[in-house]
């Protein structure tokens, strides 16, 4: 052996190294791109192949939309992330309704100067409850594109088996119901007359809207109806002592909604209208084509006097400030809000935001609730309005109704402590 | 006696099938939910006895190329990482072996306690240095990441694996010659194979499945597997759990059957150095 070591690492193995390392990464798509940070149902209902709503935009802009998709908490992360950059890739983010606060909202272009350069078609379509949810500090920073609104589904062969014949009309009806489904059904699965889950405020938000009352009104009143509140809470704790909500009530999770409505483990819920196609899919449904749904109604005690609000959560498009190309990204967001695209994703399962689209025969032959979705939807509001401490809000106002639910605190004290424990949260 | 010594074995299967059973239940009923029809996935009471279908992975593969695109990544990713973490580990593990000193020492501490540090605390600040770099969404950062994360871990086995190669032999090559580079590369290399084996166990298992880097740092191009399932339990259109537990098996699979048939080396790596003296 010679003294000279063997092997030597030189300059130019050492480039060439990490070259061949660099090179592992993929090589970044020529041409124009845009890209979009979605929930992959907003990337699903645009279509694809054949019914490729947006073939045309690509082909007269040129340009090809590269979607980065998440799951809701996680994408707001992303969007809110990438958006406080120097500069991101990305040219647009869809975004929920109730986070825009004034500090996140100050993070995406003003769309007023667009809207007027270059507008929207038939803007005054878009229903104006969700553009006024993305107007923040009198400045529209994000278009609707999307919406989920709540409604009672219920599931018609189980309310048969207990010798119901119409669905409620009022929440009375609803919590007797639900009494009366709590049984063993003909096929011996033990049925829960309600299942909710726990962990989201927009069932006990609903049920004090059926008495009027709210959790945090629109203009940022903290339980603008005291008693209200507690007939909500009241009802569910007695549907929870009466067994009509299940006994696992405080680990229930929205998905179990689903599970059991389509097990018949539970008679009635409370889920977005667009959740339908899903309850009755045969493939995973034990009753398809039988869980069907009605607005969820209100006490007797508001009748005549208020409509019954239901809680919707809408998405919309917004352009980040530090986007490389605000006009692309503009372009698109028209071209998404189109009537023709908002009925394809319509008819592709999206709660569309336009008005006129509720009206299209080819919706409402496709979706047998989009009438009654509509017809809620003209009354429904987010769950709360936005404001930078809505997360903890909001965790603990389920944490007091949960201590409520359970018993292991009197509703009324339950209420004192939640508007004890938010005051300081909310907004000066 | 005999009666005793029955009880005892008795005893003891009894525990060994308990640990079975909870270790294998999640992993039966995940592959066993993936083969069910949809509405026997959750029926009430269960059903153990059924005819298996395979829709659900037709129509995971129908719906979700993604996945198999995330499968993809996590490959590159994986196998990236631990080769870097090979090199970098063996090349460490070695200089700890065969130098001492103060500041090395204190070196090795630091390494171990970077290792301590939760992986969400460098993580945020990170991100605007990645995007700086312009390595957001690469293959290369994440295995940049994963094997950064494991060199302290790595280092510190093959340190003890190769404190065991007798000096001698690094003595008798560097006589005829041999730099310390081909000392360690066709003296100590061969020799602390099983070492690095145990290594590359520990690093395939964590890159393959981690999730919380891939999030940060991944968006489209390089999106790894565990990504894509989180994105299944989608909050909006609700969860098709036959896919679900498709995809989670397809996932599962492979690093189960590299687990099985390298357990050898795992337990090689996880009790290094402890008959040492």
């Amino acid at each position: 052996m010679s003294n000279k070591p063997e092997t030597k690492l030189t300059r130019r193995a050492f480039s060439a190294g990490v070259a061949a390392a660099l090179a592992i990464g993929p090589a970044r798509a020529a041409g124009k791109t845009l890209n979009v940070l979605s929930h992959k149902v907003h990337q699903t209902v645009l279509g694809s192949g054949d019914g490729d709503l947006m073939a045309g935009w690509r082909k007269a802009n040129d340009a090809e939309i590269a979607f980065a998709t998440f799951d809701s908490n996680p994408l707001q992360d992303r969007l809110f992330r990438e958006a406080s950059l120097k500069e991101t890739e990305y040219g647009v983010g869809y975004l929920i309704d109730n986070r825009p606060t004034s500090q996140i909202a100050a993070l995406f272009e003003p769309l007023g100067p667009y809207q007027d350069k270059d507008a929207i078609e038939d803007f005054g379509d878009i229903a104006p409850g969700l553009v006024q949810g993305m107007t923040v500090d009198g400045k529209l920073i994000g278009i609707p594109v999307r919406h989920a609104t709540q409604g009672l589904f219920y599931n018609e062969a189980l309310l048969e088996e207990a010798g119901i014949t119409a669905p409620p009309a009022t929440l009375e009806e609803l919590i007797e119901q639900a009494k009366k489904t709590t049984f063993t059904a003909k096929a011996g699965t033990p049925v829960t007359g309600m299942v909710l889950a726990s962990d989201l405020a927009v069932f006990p938000v609903m049920f004090a809207r059926a008495y009027g009352g709210d959790f945090i009104s629109p203009d940022l009143k903290l339980v603008p109806n005291r008693e209200a509140l507690e007939q909500g809470l009241s009802a569910l704790r007695g549907m929870f002592e009466a067994g009509s909500l299940p006994r696992s009530y405080a680990t229930t999770k929205n998905d179990d909604q689903v599970t059991w409505l389509q097990q018949g483990r539970a008679a009635f819920t409370v889920l977005p209208f667009a959740r339908g196609a899903q309850l009755n899919n045969a493939e995973q449904s034990k009753f398809p084509g039988k869980i069907k749904a009605v607005p969820f109604p209100g006490s007797k005690a508001i009748e005549g006097k208020m409509p019954m609000a239901s809680v919707v959560e809408a998405w919309a498009m917004a352009i980040p400030k530090n986007a490389k190309d605000k006009a692309l990204a503009w372009s698109f967001i028209k071209e998404v809000s189109s009537k023709r695209v908002t009925l394809g994703m319509a008819l592709n399962g999206n709660g569309p935001v336009r008005v006129s689209t509720y009206a299209d025969e080819k919706l409402k032959a496709g979706n047998a609730l989009a009438a009654v979705e509509a017809k809620v939807l003209a009354t429904a509001r987010g769950a709360f309005p936005p404001f930078p401490e809505a997360a903890r809000a909001q965790a603990t106002f389920l944490e007091e109704v949960q201590l409520a639910v359970l018993g292991r605190k009197p509703v009324k004290d339950a209420v004192s402590a939640i508007i004890e424990r938010v005051k300081p949260m909310m907004p000066a | 006696m005999r009666a005793e010594r029955l009880l005892i074995g008795l005893g003891k299967a009894l525990a060994v099938a308990a640990i079975l059973f909870w270790s294998l239940f999640p992993i039966l009923f995940i592959a066993m939910s993936s083969l069910k029809p949809g509405q026997d996935i959750f029926a009430v009471p269960p059903k153990w006895l059924f005819t298996p279908t395979f829709k659900h992975y037709a129509e995971l593969w129908r719906s979700w190329g993604v996945f198999f695109e995330g499968l993809l990544n996590s490959l590159l990713i994986t196998v990236g990482a631990t080769l870097l973490a090979i090199v970098a580990s063996a090349c460490a593990g070695y200089v700890y072996s065969r130098n001492s000193g103060r500041w090395l020492g204190a070196s090795l501490l630091g390494l171990i306690v970077v290792r301590l540090i939760p992986p969400i605390v460098v993580t945020l600040p990170l991100f605007p240095i990645v995007n700086w770099l312009g390595l957001s969404d690469t293959h290369l950062v994440l295995i940049l990441l994963y094997a950064t994360f494991f060199v302290s871990l790595g280092t510190v086995l093959m340190r003890t694996f190769m404190d065991q190669i007798p000096r001698e032999l690094d003595e008798a090559a560097a006589m005829d010659g041999a730099s310390r580079l081909t000392i360690l590369r066709k003296v100590i290399a061969p020799l602390a194979m099983p070492g690095m084996l145990a290594v590359a166990v520990f690093v395939i298992v964590f890159s393959w499945n981690e999730f919380l880097f891939a999030f940060i740092f991944t968006a489209t191009k390089a999106k790894t597997a565990p990504l894509v399932i989180s994105e299944m339990i989608g909050s909006i259109d609700g969860v098709d759990w036959g896919i679900l537990f498709a995809a989670a098996t397809v996932q599962l699979v492979p690093v189960l059957l590299f687990v099985v048939f390298m357990n050898r080396y795992l337990v090689a790596g996880l009790t290094a150095g402890s008959t040492k003296g």
